[in-house]
């Protein structure tokens, strides 16, 4: 459960209860009953069935949509089940070898400009591939947006960057440009920001490297940069409504977790009375950074985040006993509950509660795909000032509805991005 | 006693023409140079007894420190900041290691990696505009060394 520590909220919320009557909070009573968590119901026009479970890899913790991608202006489409749902970037992606098998106009930078490819970083590789314009519509709840920038992962026609010719940047790490090695059939990235780099990658002298790339050919594509309406873009922010930020709706998860799990993809944020902000806190985050502080243990953390695309809690805590075969994820020899308080850029504090168990025996039932108490190790931060991670990840979102609000948008008075639960 | 110098990154780059990509962990201060001209970046050095530390802050952002034992070897790297430096030049010989091990399944999805070789520990983790990592060789690490000093 979660609980406010901030008084002028908590005076609010108390005001709340006395003015609804009250019910069973008499006199002395000081803690409410844990919220009941309501699931919109998945269809139109703005809800979308959101699964976890072991998708076409057997990974862990992965929630997943289905998704819509038509060629411009036309009916001609293909759906792709088990898309990534992920509120940690930005920016719909598919994996050529799904297999994909339209053929989508290619994105250029700029009005006849050369045709743009992307290496999409992640900490444990990277995804590289053409910049396409599609159509996308989610096909559960209706939401559509036209014209989107999305990248085909492994597009065969563009070797990936090696670094090897002039002016371009080799794309890092190990490559994620199949499905066997991306863990999913695409990834819909719906975070906290409207595109994937920003004004990042918009202007710097030299291009940032390992990025954007304009392709002359597709053997001679050099480090470039992309204006933000050539970046891959969030498709929310490109629906013609509810188009400020999605909810996360998942039901809870019992201690020694499941094998499949069902919930809703709320999209838009009191834009309807099925995504009405209601009790939940606002965490507003720091426009440039999309992070939060995380303060654990008496340690604050400046990179906090809270993010459905990891599929653990992950930070740093030297009591806890890290795995031996499950390396980077925490095996206490019993289950541990811990907790964090969370402040966004306002003096709002928020406490957030999650435990912590045995991955190892999480892990010795092969057959389950979600776990409320998974968390694992940070690799070791850089000391202050720069910033230090505490990143909350699917577990956290069990049981409650998470929000996330995209940049620019203003919801009850507070400018996005923030998160709110 | 510490010792800081600052050399600035155009200096370097006319060097890069000519320089072939080599760096990093298990090479020496020659490698520091080239990922400096490679990178494009501002160099810091920073010394003690035990170890020096040769800083580069990239064009693009992104911090790159190259540890040195006293002989002149690299035995860590680490980066943080809005994208991943390109690890094939930071990890030199030891990219094999880290390509064979990062390419098998691995529990931590896309946010987290941790590879732990006899040869070879690497630690990545970040996502989109703000990525962080350290890698070592255990072998090469100077005695008394703490690994809390890898950051």
């Amino acid at each position: 459960m979660r609980k406010s520590v901030a008084p002028a909220l908590a005076l609010i919320q108390l005001g709340f209860l006395a003015a609804c009557g009250g019910g069973g909070y008499g006199r002395g009573t000081t803690t409410p009953p844990p919220p009941t968590q309501m699931i919109a119901t998945p269809g139109p026009p703005n809800v979308e069935t959101l699964t976890v479970d072991a998708g076409p890899t057997g990974g862990v913790n992965t929630a997943f949509v289905s998704v819509q991608i038509c060629v411009p202006g036309t009916m001609t489409c293909q759906t792709i089940d088990h898309i990534e749902v992920d509120t940690g970037s930005t920016g719909l992606r598919i994996l050529a070898d799904v297999p994909f098998t339209l053929t989508l106009p290619q994105a250029t930078n700029g009005s006849g400009g050369p045709p743009m490819t992307e290496c999409l970083q992640f900490a444990d590789g990277s995804s590289y591939g053409s910049l396409r314009v599609a159509d996308i519509t989610l096909p559960g709840s209706g939401e559509h947006a036209a014209n989107v920038v999305v990248q085909l992962i492994g597009d065969s026609t563009y070797p990936v960057p090696t670094g090897t010719i002039t002016g371009q940047s080799a794309c890092p790490g190990i490559a994620e440009n199949s499905v066997q090695a991306f863990g999913a059939n695409g990834i819909l990235g719906v975070g906290p920001f409207a595109q994937d780099c920003g004004g990042g990658c918009a202007a710097p002298n030299p291009p940032l490297a390992g990025v954007y790339y304009n392709c002359a050919s597709p053997s001679t594509c050099v480090d470039a940069n992309a204006s933000l309406t050539e970046q891959v873009a969030n498709p929310v922010s490109m629906f013609t409504t509810d188009n400020n930020g999605v909810i996360v709706e998942l039901p809870a998860v019992g201690a020694a977790g499941i094998t499949t799990v069902s919930g809703s993809l709320v999209f838009g944020i009191g834009t309807r009375t099925n995504n009405a902000l209601g009790m939940a806190t606002v965490l507003p985050e720091d426009p440039n950074s999309g992070f939060i502080t995380a303060t654990y243990k008496g340690i604050a953390y400046a990179a906090g985040y809270i993010d459905s695309g990891s599929n653990g809690n992950f930070f740093t805590d030297s009591s806890l006993t890290q795995c031996t075969t499950a390396t980077g994820f925490y095996c206490p020899a019993s289950t541990m509950s811990e907790s964090a308080t969370l402040q966004g850029t306002t003096a709002t504090m928020l406490a957030a509660d999650f435990s912590v168990a045995n991955a190892e025996t999480l892990f010795s039932n092969a057959s389950y795909t979600a776990f409320s108490n998974l968390a694992g190790t940070i690799p070791n931060p850089p000391p202050p000032p720069q910033a230090q991670p505490f990143d909350l990840g699917l577990p956290f979102f069990y049981g409650q509805n998470v929000f996330t609000a995209i940049e620019g948008n203003t919801v009850s008075g507070t400018m996005g991005p923030f998160f709110a639960y | 006693m510490k010792l800081t110098r600052t050399v600035l990154g155009s200096i370097v780059v006319a060097v890069s023409v000519a320089a072939p990509a080599f760096a990093a962990l298990g090479g020496d201060a020659t490698s520091v140079q080239l990922d400096l001209a490679r990178m494009k970046g501002a160099l810091r050095t920073t010394s003690t007894a035990r170890f020096t530390v040769h800083e580069i802050t990239t064009s693009y952002g992104t911090v790159v420190r190259e540890y040195l034992t006293p002989a002149d070897k690299v035995f860590a790297v680490s980066w943080h900041g809005p994208v991943i430096p390109d690890l094939r030049q930071m990890l030199g010989r030891y990219y094999g290691q880290y390509e064979q091990a990062a390419s098998a399944p691995h529990p931590g999805g896309h946010r987290h990696l941790a590879i732990e070789r006899p040869g070879l520990v690497l630690q990545s983790g970040g996502r989109m505009r703000a990525f962080y990592g350290r890698a070592w060789a255990p072998d090469l690490l100077p005695q008394n060394f703490s690994l809390s000093d890898i950051n």
